[in-house]
């Protein structure tokens, strides 16, 4: 690893206000790990992890959860799991228990794509790591890639289970910077890699996330998520739902995608399809084409299609039960 | 791939236990296995291994010869800040018996002491570049019950200091991603894998390892039905899925041996030991219920 500097955050202003001479560090998890590889080559660190953003609290009808509170104490906290069993289930279904206790909910948010071409110095092209160099992924090994929101410069995926919940749930990303606080739409916070694949957030220098809110949500709600192993693997596919079914009419309807996607897929075009319908298979397949309609497979990522399509109706089946 | 190799030039030389470590250490910094040709005969030195004797000079990407008086520690210090340079220099070689060294060896010598040759103006001496040493921090770890004061480089893994700094090398180094689980340790309650955690940022949190579970002699009920239910082949995995398994009971979310496989996913053993390892984890936490 290269040599670096180390700044310890004492609070909000200072972790803001030194923000120009570094980078944000908190669990570690995905900074180290692509320090180590080499891909990421941070001047300074400014630890914000001593900083009292650990709160999970009530907020209004909804959840107020600290930047820096931890996957695992997240996953197990008694107004998640009661009220946003989807996004407990996302976490619990990501990484192992050690890392969920040691990567935290903004540092989530922020993980970096598993791209190996990216995280392979030995590749010359990644246009998310250098800039207008290409894309070994395109017409290389793809299996891993998105078949949703590419663009001929960038194919990686956003590998957050965690990120697919909070988009379906609506979250609001909340940040401190030098210009003071702000709001983001969580469906608003991750960019398309279109020509700038390096530019991965609306984030701008020095703006750090303080603390997410999830409005309440009405109906059942699931995660499924569809790997190579039974654990401990990132997502081929995956699918958060929650579905509001009254009267055996669905009145609401959220749906996001994982593993597919070059960010947090939120697919309103199948929430569309599924408003106003009975629950039903030929509604739930119709409400999969209709997320799936934009999708463009490469050579060895193609099935990535049927697979989400089928994941997307298996997580809807489950929460019509 | 071979390491990079450097031949060094010396005589008289003869191995010597006592100057063998700190040649080792000169070599792991370089990153590169030393071939020492003398006039009697030829050594090979890597960083782990003891001196073997060679037919004849090995090839090589660098070379230099040691002037008489120096040492051979002294001379690969010099040849160390010497290759840290970007550009390679070239210096005059002085008289040497080369008939003893094989063909095919390029002979473009590079080092550090050389003297000119009598009728040829001498080279200037190469600038010496030193990169500036990174910064350290006085840190204190609290492990296994004491407190330890360390000066480190931010960069150096809670698992690093563990291991190097601290001889606590009971806890393991495998990938070093974060995915094998073999540096699992406890930070306060916490299971963590250490080796993505940086020791700068350790500080003021109760850190055990494997070192700090028994008491005194007695092992801690974890270790103890390893030992009965043979929950190992290779061992290496080993300290990390007590450590995991410890913490994992305490967290109490796995009682069926399927969730503690799940619960245990961050534990990898190659050798293929899980079954015994379950039913050790199983029968701990019977004991303990």
């Amino acid at each position: 690893m290269e040599p670096f500097g180390y700044i310890a955050a004492a609070d909000e202003k200072m972790a803001i206000d030194e923000a120009p001479r570094g980078t944000f560090i908190a669990g570690g998890t995905n900074m180290v790990d692509y320090m180590r590889l080499g891909v990421i080559k941070p001047t300074t660190l400014i630890d914000v992890s001593r900083l009292p953003l650990t709160n999970i609290e009530a907020a209004g009808d909804g959840v107020k959860i600290g930047a820096l509170v931890r996957n695992s104490d997240l996953a197990y906290h008694p107004l998640i799991q009661q009220k946003y069993p989807v996004l407990a289930e996302a976490l619990l279904s990501g990484a192992s228990p050690q890392i969920r206790n040691m990567a935290t909910t903004g540092g989530n948010i922020l993980q970096r794509t598993r791209c190996p071409y990216f995280r392979d110095m030995h590749y010359a092209q990644c246009n998310k790591r250098q800039p207008g160099s290409g894309c070994a992924a395109i017409g290389g090994f793809n299996r891993s890639h998105a078949v949703l929101g590419g663009s001929p410069a960038c194919i990686a995926t956003n590998p957050s289970d965690m990120n697919v919940a909070m988009a379906a749930l609506d979250a609001t990303v909340h940040v401190h910077g030098p210009s003071g606080e702000r709001d983001i739409a969580f469906v608003d916070f991750h960019t398309l890699p279109g020509d700038h694949p390096e530019v991965e957030t609306v984030l701008q220098p020095g703006e750090l996330i303080t603390y997410v809110t999830l409005p309440a949500v009405t109906g059942k709600q699931h995660y499924l998520k569809v790997r190579d192993r039974a654990s401990f693997a990132f997502a081929l596919a995956s699918a958060a739902v929650v579905l509001d079914v009254q009267g055996g009419t669905i009145h609401g309807a959220r749906v996001a995608l994982g593993g597919v996607g070059t960010k947090p897929w939120r697919a309103k075009e199948a929430e569309a399809a599924l408003v106003g319908q009975a629950p039903s298979p030929a509604v739930f397949a119709k409400a999969a084409d209709a997320a799936l309609a934009g999708a463009k497979g490469q050579p060895t990522n193609a099935f990535k299609i049927e697979l989400a399509k089928r994941t997307l109706v298996r997580a809807l089946t489950e929460v019509s039960k | 791939m071979r390491r990079p190799r450097v031949l060094a030039f010396i005589d008289p030389w003869s191995p010597d236990p006592a100057e063998l470590p700190a040649i080792q250490a000169h070599l792991r910094g370089l990153g590169a296995e030393l071939g020492v040709v003398t006039k009697r005969g030829t050594w090979l030195v890597t960083p782990d291994d003891p001196p073997a004797r060679l037919a004849e000079a090995p090839e090589a990407d660098r070379s230099f010869e040691v002037a008489d008086g120096a040492t051979l520690v002294e001379a690969l210090a010099a040849a160390g800040d010497a290759m840290r340079t970007p550009a390679p220099m070239t210096f005059t070689r002085r008289e040497w018996a080369l008939t003893s060294i094989a063909a095919g060896f390029s002979l473009a010598l590079f080092g550090c002491k050389g003297k000119p040759h009598e009728d040829k103006p001498a080279p200037a001496p190469p600038p010496v570049v030193k990169a500036p040493m990174p910064p350290e921090y006085d840190i204190v770890l609290s492990v296994n019950g004491s407190d330890r004061k360390l000066k480190v480089e931010a960069r150096v893994s809670l698992l690093d200091a563990l291991r190097e700094r601290l001889g606590l090398t009971g806890t393991k180094k495998g990938c070093d991603h974060g995915q094998c689980g073999a540096c699992t340790v406890h930070f306060g309650e916490r299971r963590i894998k250490s080796c993505m955690q940086l020791a700068v940022m350790s500080q003021g949190m109760k850190i055990t390892t494997i070192e700090g579970l028994a008491q005194g002699d007695t092992l801690h009920p974890m270790q103890a039905a390893f030992v009965a239910h043979d929950g190992f082949q290779c061992g290496y995995c080993t300290p990390g899925q007590i450590m995991s398994a410890v913490a994992m009971l305490a967290e109490g979310h796995a009682k069926t041996d399927d969730e503690v496989r799940e619960m245990m996913s961050g534990n990898l053993c190659r050798c293929g030991a899980y079954p015994n390892i379950i039913a050790a984890i199983q029968a701990a936490r019977k004991g303990a219920a």
